[in-house]
């Protein structure tokens, strides 16, 4: 299991609670007792109350994206259908990080209980759990919480009301990096290849099956029921003004890789800094944000928030949630290059700017790194990432840019370098040293 | 006035003279969509890119938009798998030669051919087909559990589960390609067992290149 950071006791526990170290936080997530938040949520707010207390506590999804949970949930409650579905994506695509599979083997019954309030909200008789089929102990962990809601008659059919039922189920899902992908996901849950679908109708109109779906991440369920316990107030209360509450991260620093639970709007030095010191005689040169379509950024952005808009206008995302710390033993470009071959290997092949697009940027990187580029790469690069970015159909060609874009933006002399004078300040491209060498000849 | 030796041919050619004096325009697809008479179903090619390898990567996505199921493929995929489906061998870029020889009335030795023919024991497939109520929704776990009783995808067992889902073949045998666990070929056929006998190549790959790359011992 993947360690647990200690963070600043100032830091609010929303979505780890008493997992980590716990007492003395504020707003910590207490023992309470279990299924409470959906019985106030049926009892008291109702379904239109209960979107309204979610609009108010400003909850914003977690699955790197930040779109408004309240407003989602609207859109499919608007919807004019006999069949709805909420859908909790637990499939944490990015194979470095293991938040969301953490969550839910941590706090099971949390995760079966936002998804069922949003099941109620939206009035879906139907949430379906979707995890990767190789994390077993999440997928048991989960199976217990809903028999033990089964046992206490809030899930199951009849649950709400009679004749509402109030389902919560687990599926598994595997064998695709694009699984993380809201709309990839529910064709894999409809037994279809997996590929993006074009938006709108964005899933909230038409979803999983043709039927209104909400497509939340686990980290954006599991608030839930801590927002219905201690009011939505509470809950705007912490985190950023506009994306309050607290998120996942994983940090792999120089000396240790955990799982952290960070308010949105932290500074992201901070977040940095929990994964410890960079080794004597190295220093820090960029932190690469969002996983592997993520940004690689300067040690000028140690100031950035880690929130959505500010993030995103860095040049990285949140995204997986990963935080990682380079030091100056790592190569930017050859970080970039290993990225794009990950995301390009696992396009979906669906649409050409990605399909090709991918694989021509993963190109342009071997020839820089392999000390043979082109004059001319430099402005391909930019302008293919340009078009791919304009035509894309899904998230995940669009964000595949983000390495290189990043990497031209804030570390364009290490770029220069490799390109104009065929060398690597950090000395890890190895055919730029023989080119170097016999040059110097 | 049929009977008038030669209208047919002066039909014919008003149809083509007609179409000879049409102003040709590149329209601005797609603001400007051409006007397509219903019957036209315009014409398969299979394009090679610069080092002279098909750019079709058997996505099956024209096999499953073809209203009258008409294209088949074979080949590799993105992930270095091979594919051959059953179906017209015409439509096999790979094979067109073959396919030239077959047509001109010789017969061909079709080694791709042998292991569909092979009799699979299909009742576990029924087996599994009723404990998911025959549901294509439900194509996932059956191909999983298809793949759980004979170590991979057998052709026949495809063909039977879309025979019985009502489910297209070409739509079965593109899901099944997609995802990285469902094989086509038994472990031990394929060059590289170990690799696919764990679910999680590339991911594991992308890790401890991540940590090379950041110069990390091992993965923490």
């Amino acid at each position: 299991m993947t360690e647990i950071l200690p963070t600043p006791t100032t830091w609010p526990s929303i979505l780890l609670g008493d997992a980590a170290d716990g007492s003395g936080r504020p707003g910590r997530a207490d023992e309470a007792p279990p299924f409470a938040a959906l019985r106030q949520a049926i009892a008291g707010h109702g379904p239109i109350g209960t979107i309204g207390a979610v609009v108010a506590s400003g909850l914003r999804g977690r699955g790197g994206g930040g779109y408004p949970t309240g407003e989602k949930w609207r859109a499919a409650a608007a919807m004019d259908a006999s069949r709805r579905y909420v859908v909790a994506n637990g499939y944490g695509a990015d194979p470095a990080v293991t938040t969301d599979r953490t969550l839910m083997e941590r706090r099971p019954a949390a995760v079966v209980e936002g998804a069922a309030i949003a099941a109620f909200a939206i009035g879906a008789s139907e949430a379906i759990i979707a995890v990767r089929a190789e994390a077993t102990a999440a997928i048991a962990a989960l199976e217990a919480a809903i028999a033990a809601g089964e046992a206490a008659g809030r899930l199951g059919p009849d649950a709400i009301a009679p004749g509402r039922d109030l389902i919560v189920r687990v599926r598994t899902v595997q064998g695709a990096y694009m699984l993380g992908e809201e709309t990839v996901l529910l064709k894999a849950l409809e037994g279809r290849r997996g590929q993006p679908e074009q938006r709108p109708p964005h899933p909230t109109e038409r979803g999983l099956f043709g039927a209104p779906t909400v497509v939340q991440n686990v980290q954006t369920l599991a608030a839930l029921p801590w927002i219905f316990r201690h009011g939505p107030e509470a809950f705007a209360a912490t985190g950023a003004p506009h994306s309050p509450g607290t998120i996942l991260v994983q940090v792999r620093g120089p000396e240790r890789t955990g799982i952290a639970e960070v308010p949105l709007g932290t500074r992201l030095g901070d977040i940095v800094d929990l994964g410890g010191a960079v080794a004597a005689g190295h220093r820090l040169k960029a932190i690469l944000v969002g996983g592997p379509s993520g940004g690689i950024l300067p040690t000028d952005a140690l100031d950035t928030p880690y929130d959505f808009g500010p993030l995103r206008e860095a040049g990285a995302h949140v995204g997986s949630g990963s935080v990682i710390a380079v030091d100056d033993r790592a190569c930017v470009v050859d970080l970039a290059r290993l990225l794009t071959r990950f995301c390009a290997d696992e396009a979906c092949g669906k649409t050409i700017p990605c399909r090709i697009g991918t694989r021509r940027l993963t190109e342009i990187g071997d020839r820089v790194v392999g000390g043979l580029p082109r004059p001319t790469d430099l402005q391909l690069l930019a302008d293919l990432s340009h078009d791919m970015v304009e035509s894309a159909l899904c998230d995940h060609e669009r964000l595949t840019t983000l390495p290189y874009m990043s990497g031209m933006r804030y570390f364009r002399a290490e770029i220069d370098d490799h390109v104009l004078r065929s060398s690597c300040p950090a000395g890890v491209c190895h055919p730029l040293a023989v080119t170097a060498a016999v040059g110097a000849q | 006035m049929s009977q008038l030796p030669g209208l047919g041919i002066v039909k014919g050619m008003a149809v083509t003279l007609r179409h000879f004096f049409e102003p040709k325009a590149t329209i601005r697809y797609p603001e400007v969509a051409a006007t397509i008479t219903p019957k036209f179903r315009g014409r398969l090619q299979l394009l090679y890119d610069e080092w002279g390898t098909l750019k079709c990567e058997t996505c099956f996505q024209c096999a499953q938009a073809c209203p009258i199921e008409c294209i088949d493929m074979g080949g590799t995929d993105t992930k270095g798998r091979y594919h051959v489906h059953w179906g017209a061998p015409e439509t096999y870029g790979e094979r067109r030669d073959e396919s030239a020889l077959r047509r001109s009335g010789r017969t061909v030795p079709d080694p791709a051919y042998t292991h569909f023919e092979m009799p699979d024991d299909l009742a576990a497939v029924d087996a599994i087909l009723d404990e998911h109520d025959r549901d294509p929704a439900r194509m996932l776990a059956i191909l999983e559990a298809t793949q759980a009783r004979y170590g991979y995808l057998p052709v026949a067992a495809l063909k039977r589960i879309s025979h019985a889902t009502g489910a297209w073949y070409a739509m079965i045998y593109g899901t099944a390609s997609y995802y990285r666990h469902l094989r086509f070929e038994a472990p031990e056929a394929v060059e590289q067992a170990a690799a696919i006998a764990d679910h999680r190549p590339s991911e594991e790959a992308f890790v401890a290149a991540l940590d090379a790359a950041l110069r990390r011992p091992g993965r923490a």
